[in-house]
C-alpha cells in the first residue's frame, strides 16, 4: 500500500509540471516593474491612460476579470503634458492635479509598477515620504516585491531596470552609482528578485530594456543649429552649424535632448553671430557621444543578465530593445498604417518622448504575449489595437493658445521636463553635484 | 491614324470590360456560355467559336463562318469581412460592395479554305474589382481596385487531318487599372490614427503581347483530347496619382499639407507580370446523347510576385515608390462537364469546377482576397435561327483566414476571414 502512494506521488511528480508546462494559469497575473508597468504617460499616472497600461491590456488578453490598479482621476499625478500648438510647438503641463481613485483596495494592486522606481527600490524600498511609492505600496512597510507576491501570483510580469540606467539620460549626465546601478550590483538585486519570483511558483516574463537612442526625448533635437520654420539646418558657407555644447561645439554622435528646447528658445547653444547668446547648453540637456556609448553598454550589459535570468528559470524573454530599434530605423505597420519611434508623429510616445501612448502600450502588450506563446505554448490572443490607435480627441487647449506670443521654436517647456523629473526621481543637476561633492571629501567607494 | 483607331477600340471596349473573380487569383475562365455550363471542361470539346480562347486546336474543324457574342453577368451574393485581432479585431465586420460586372467575349470564325481557318476573338481573361465602404477599417490598404483586361486574340487554325487540328495565335493584351486607399497618419494633436488624404492611382490602357497554341484530336468517334497553352504576357502601366486632403481641422494639416502634394498630378509606373495557362482535357461519348469531359488547368501564378508602384515625379509631384509583395504560386484547376443532347436543337450540361488559390496567406488583402473555390454548374445551348446558350454557376469561396505577415509586410496585420459567394450568369448568340 505504501508502495503504491509512493509510485502514485512519482507519477504524479512526473505529470504535473508537464500539465503545468502546457497550460500556464493567468488567473493571478501581477505586473512588477516602474513608469512603464504602471502605465505612464505623457508625464503622467492618470487613469485615462492607466485603462491602458500594458499590464491592464494583458490582463484583459488573459482573461482576468480583477485587475486592479492604483488609478488617479485626470489630469493626473502629476498633470498631465499636452501639446499646445504646433507653431510654435508647444507642451505643458495641464492645470490642477488629480487625486487617487483606488487608494481602498483591501489587497495589493495587481499592477504595481512605481514610476521612477529603480531595482533597488523594487526589492528595498518601503516608502518615498509621499512619492509615487507611497501611492502606490501604501506605507504597509512592504516592498514592491514583497506587496506582488502577496497576491501568491500566478503569472508575474516583470520590466524593471530602466531607471537603473535611463535615468541618465533624463539627466543628462552619466555617473556610475549616481545615475547608473553599477553591473554586479544589478546583477546581484535581479537574481534575488527574479528568485523570489520563481519560488513562489509563479510563472514569468521578463522584459529587457531599450536602447537610450531610440528614445525621442534623446534622438528627436538635432545637433546643428535648425530653423524652426523649417525644421532644416541652417548652412554657413554650406555647412551646418552645430549647437555650443558644455564642451564646445557639438560633434556627430552626441545627443541633443528635448529639454534642451528651452535653453535654446532663449537662445544658448547658438552662436552671437547667429542671433544667440553664445552661452553653451547645460550639461544636463546633452549627452556626448562618450556619454551614450556608456549608457549603451550599460543597457547591454544589464540585457544580457535580464537575458540569462530569463532563460535560467524558465521566463518568456520580451525584447522590448528590438521592437524599438525596429521603430526607431523603420516603422511597424499595422493595416496599412506605419507606426514608428518618431516624436508626436510616430504614435508609440507620447509628450514625454519617453513613455508609449495607448498605442505603444499596446504593441508592448503583444510583444509580451507573442513572448510568452512562445515560450510556453499558449494561445493567448493578441490585443485589439484598433480599441487604442484611433482613440483621443484634440485638446481643447489647442484652440485658445495656438498663436501664443514670444515663443519661437520647439518648446518642451521647463515645467513639462521639472514634472517628469520629479515624477521620474531623476536627480536635478545640483542634487547630482552635490552627491559629486560628498563623493569628493569622502573618496570614491 | 493609328492611336485614334486604337483609342476608338479602347473606349468601346473599356465600356464593357470588367472585372473579377472567377478563376483564382483574378482570372476569369468565363468565356463562352457553352464552356461554362459544363465548368470550363471545354478543351477536348472546343466545337464552337470560343475554341478561340479555349482551345485553338478547334478551330481547324471550323466549316463555315459564324460569329458568337456574349458576357457574363458576375454578381456577388455575399463578400464579407470578420476581423481578429490584433487589428482591426475581434467582432469587427465590414461587407463588399456588391459586384454586379459584364465581362464580354466576342469570336468570329470562318475557314480560309478546307485547311486553313481564321479567326478572331475578343475576350476578357482577367479583371478585378473589390469595393469596400467608406469607413471600412482596412481603408489605408484598399478601399477600391478595378483592373480591366481585354485581349484581342487573331489566330489561325490549320486543319492537319479530317480527326487533327492546331491552332496558333496572337494576344494582344489591353488593360488599364485603378487603386484607391486611404492615407492615415498621427495626429499629433490626439497621438491617434488620422485619416489625412485619399489617394486615387490611375494606370491609363497600356498593352502587352502574347501568343497561344492549341491542338485538338478527335481520336475516333467516343474520344477526344485536346491541350491549349496560353502565353505570359506582361502589361506596363503609365499613368497619374492624385492626393486628395481630408482635413483634421488641427494646426497639424499644415503639417501634413507640407509634406504630401496634395492637389498635383503625380506620375506613376506599374507592371503586371500575367501568367500563363495550359490546359489538358480529355472528352469521351458515354452514348450518342452523353458526353463526360475532364480537364486539368495549369496557371503560372508564381509569376505575379510584386506589385510595384513607381513614382516617376520630381520632388512636389511624387511619393516613395511603394511594393505590394504578393508571392503567388503555380496552381492547378480540375474541370468536370457533362453534356446531354436532348434534341436535335437542346442541350443540357453540367459542370464542376474545383479552383485553388495561388494567394499564399501573407498576401490574403482587402485589396485581393483570394480563396480556394467549389463551382457548380448547369447549362442549356438551344439551336434555331440561331445559336443561343446559356449558363448558371454556383461560386463558393472557402472561407480563408488571414494570421500571418511576410515579415517584408509594408501593410502589417490586417487580420481576420474572408467568405465570398457569387452567381454568374452566362449568355452568347452564335449566328
Amino acid at each position: 500500500m505504501r508502495r503504491f502512494h509512493i509510485m502514485l506521488a512519482v507519477l504524479l511528480a512526473l505529470l504535473v509540471p508537464g500539465m503545468a508546462f502546457a497550460q500556464v494559469d493567468f488567473s493571478r497575473y501581477v505586473a512588477m516593474g516602474d513608469s512603464l508597468t504602471a502605465g505612464f504617460t505623457s508625464g503622467s499616472l492618470n487613469a485615462t491612460y492607466q485603462a491602458w497600461s500594458f499590464p491592464a491590456q494583458l490582463a484583459g488578453a488573459f482573461g482576468v476579470s480583477d485587475f486592479q490598479q492604483p488609478l488617479v482621476s485626470p489630469p493626473g499625478i502629476p498633470a498631465i503634458l499636452q501639446l499646445r500648438g504646433l507653431f510654435p510647438t508647444v507642451i505643458l503641463p495641464a492645470s490642477g492635479q488629480g487625486v487617487p481613485l483606488n487608494l481602498n483596495l483591501p489587497r495589493p494592486y495587481n499592477n504595481m509598477g512605481v514610476p521612477g522606481a529603480t531595482l533597488h527600490d523594487l526589492i528595498a524600498t518601503t516608502t518615498d515620504n509621499g512619492g509615487l511609492h507611497d501611492l502606490i505600496l501604501r506605507r504597509q512597510g512592504f516592498t514592491q516585491l514583497e506587496e506582488g507576491l502577496g497576491l501568491h501570483p500566478t503569472f508575474v510580469t516583470l520590466w524593471i531596470g530602466n531607471n537603473d540606467v535611463l535615468g541618465a539620460a533624463l539627466s543628462g549626465r552619466v555617473i556610475d552609482g549616481v545615475t547608473m546601478t553599477p553591473v554586479a550590483q544589478f546583477q546581484a538585486m535581479l537574481t534575488t528578485a527574479v528568485g523570489a519570483i520563481a519560488q513562489s511558483g509563479a510563472k514569468m516574463a521578463i522584459a529587457n530594456i531599450p536602447d537610450v537612442t531610440t528614445i525621442p526625448f534623446v534622438n528627436t533635437l538635432p545637433i546643428y543649429i535648425f530653423n524652426p520654420q523649417t525644421n532644416q539646418p541652417v548652412l554657413v558657407n554650406g555647412h551646418p552649424i552645430p549647437f555650443i555644447g558644455p564642451n564646445g561645439p557639438l560633434q556627430p554622435g552626441d545627443y541633443v535632448l528635448l529639454t534642451a528646447s528651452s535653453e535654446l528658445a532663449q537662445g544658448k547653444g547658438i552662436p552671437v553671430a547667429l542671433g544667440g547668446s553664445g552661452q553653451p547648453l547645460s550639461d544636463s540637456v546633452v549627452l556626448s557621444a562618450a556619454e551614450v556609448a556608456a549608457i549603451q553598454a550599460r543597457v547591454n550589459a544589464f540585457n544580457a543578465i535580464i537575458a540569462g535570468l530569463a532563460s535560467q528559470v524558465g521566463a518568456a524573454l520580451v525584447d522590448d530593445h528590438a521592437l524599438l530599434h525596429q521603430l526607431e530605423s523603420g516603422f511597424v505597420p499595422v493595416g496599412g498604417i506605419e507606426f514608428t519611434g518618431a516624436f508626436l508623429t510616430g504614435g508609440i510616445f507620447g509628450y514625454d518622448g519617453f513613455h508609449p501612448t495607448k498605442i505603444g502600450y499596446g504593441f508592448i502588450a503583444n510583444l509580451f504575449i507573442e513572448a510568452i506563446n512562445q515560450k510556453f505554448g499558449t494561445k493567448v490572443p493578441l490585443v485589439d489595437l484598433s480599441k487604442v490607435m484611433f482613440s483621443g480627441s484634440t485638446t481643447s487647449a489647442l484652440r485658445s493658445v495656438h498663436g501664443d506670443q514670444g515663443v519661437t521654436s520647439f518648446v518642451f517647456t521647463e515645467q513639462a521636463a521639472a514634472s517628469l523629473r520629479k515624477a521620474l526621481n531623476v536627480p536635478t543637476d545640483a542634487q547630482i553635484n552635490q552627491i559629486l561633492r560628498r563623493r569628493g571629501h569622502h573618496g570614491h567607494h | 491614324m493609328y492611336r485614334v483607331g486604337k483609342a476608338l477600340v479602347v473606349v468601346a471596349l473599356a465600356a464593357l470590360a470588367a472585372a473579377p473573380l472567377s478563376a483564382a487569383g483574378f482570372g476569369i475562365f468565363e468565356q463562352g456560355a457553352k464552356a461554362n455550363g459544363m465548368a470550363g471542361a471545354f478543351t477536348a470539346q472546343a466545337d464552337d467559336p470560343s475554341a478561340l480562347f479555349f482551345n485553338a486546336g478547334g478551330l481547324g474543324f471550323v466549316t463555315k463562318q459564324e460569329f458568337s457574342l456574349g458576357f457574363t453577368w458576375i454578381r456577388s451574393s455575399k463578400a464579407e469581412f470578420r476581423g481578429a485581432n490584433p487589428y482591426p479585431g475581434v467582432g469587427y465586420r465590414a461587407d463588399q460592395k456588391t459586384l454586379s460586372e459584364f465581362p464580354p467575349h466576342f469570336y468570329w470564325v470562318r475557314p480560309i479554305n478546307n485547311v486553313w481557318k481564321f479567326g478572331f476573338g475578343i475576350e476578357t481573361p482577367f479583371g478585378l474589382t473589390t469595393e469596400w465602404n467608406d469607413n471600412f477599417a482596412g481603408r489605408f490598404i484598399s478601399t477600391k481596385a478595378a483592373l480591366r483586361v481585354f485581349d484581342l486574340n487573331p489566330t489561325l487554325g490549320w486543319q492537319v487531318t479530317p480527326s487533327f487540328g492546331i491552332g496558333v495565335g496572337a494576344i494582344v493584351r489591353y488593360s488599364d487599372l485603378e487603386l484607391n486607399q486611404h492615407v492615415g497618419a498621427i495626429n499629433p494633436f490626439t497621438l491617434g490614427v488620422a485619416d489625412v488624404g485619399k489617394i486615387n492611382l490611375k494606370g491609363d490602357f497600356s498593352e502587352g503581347y502574347g501568343w497561344n497554341i492549341g491542338i485538338l484530336h478527335k481520336y475516333n468517334n467516343s474520344f477526344s483530347w485536346g491541350l491549349s497553352y496560353r502565353s505570359r504576357v506582361t502589361v506596363d502601366y503609365e499613368g497619374n496619382g492624385r492626393l486628395t486632403q481630408i482635413p483634421t481641422g488641427t494646426p497639424f494639416d499644415q503639417v501634413v499639407a507640407g509634406v504630401l502634394p496634395y492637389g498635383v498630378k503625380l506620375p506613376v509606373k506599374t507592371s503586371i507580370d500575367y501568367p500563363d495557362m495550359a490546359s489538358l482535357g480529355l472528352a469521351m461519348a458515354l452514348n450518342p446523347t452523353m458526353l463526360l469531359e475532364v480537364d486539368v488547368n495549369w496557371t503560372g501564378w508564381s509569376r505575379f510576385k510584386d506589385l510595384n508602384v513607381d513614382f516617376t515625379g520630381g520632388s512636389g509631384n511624387s511619393l516613395p515608390d511603394a511594393t505590394i509583395h504578393e508571392r503567388w504560386k503555380d496552381v492547378y484547376n480540375y474541370r468536370a462537364g457533362f453534356r446531354w443532347t436532348t434534341s436535335p436543337s437542346g442541350q443540357w450540361r453540367f459542370g464542376y469546377v474545383y479552383d485553388q488559390t495561388p494567394q499564399p496567406e501573407q498576401s490574403v488583402n482587402p485589396l485581393l482576397p483570394d480563396a480556394d473555390r467549389n463551382g457548380f454548374t448547369i447549362g442549356y445551348g438551344f439551336t434555331g435561327a440561331m445559336k443561343v446558350d446559356l449558363s448558371l454557376m454556383y461560386l463558393d469561396f472557402k472561407e480563408r483566414s488571414r494570421s500571418v505577415s511576410f515579415a517584408d509586410d509594408t501593410s502589417g496585420p490586417f487580420y481576420g476571414k474572408y467568405k465570398t459567394r457569387a452567381w454568374l450568369f452566362g449568355a452568347t448568340v452564335t449566328f
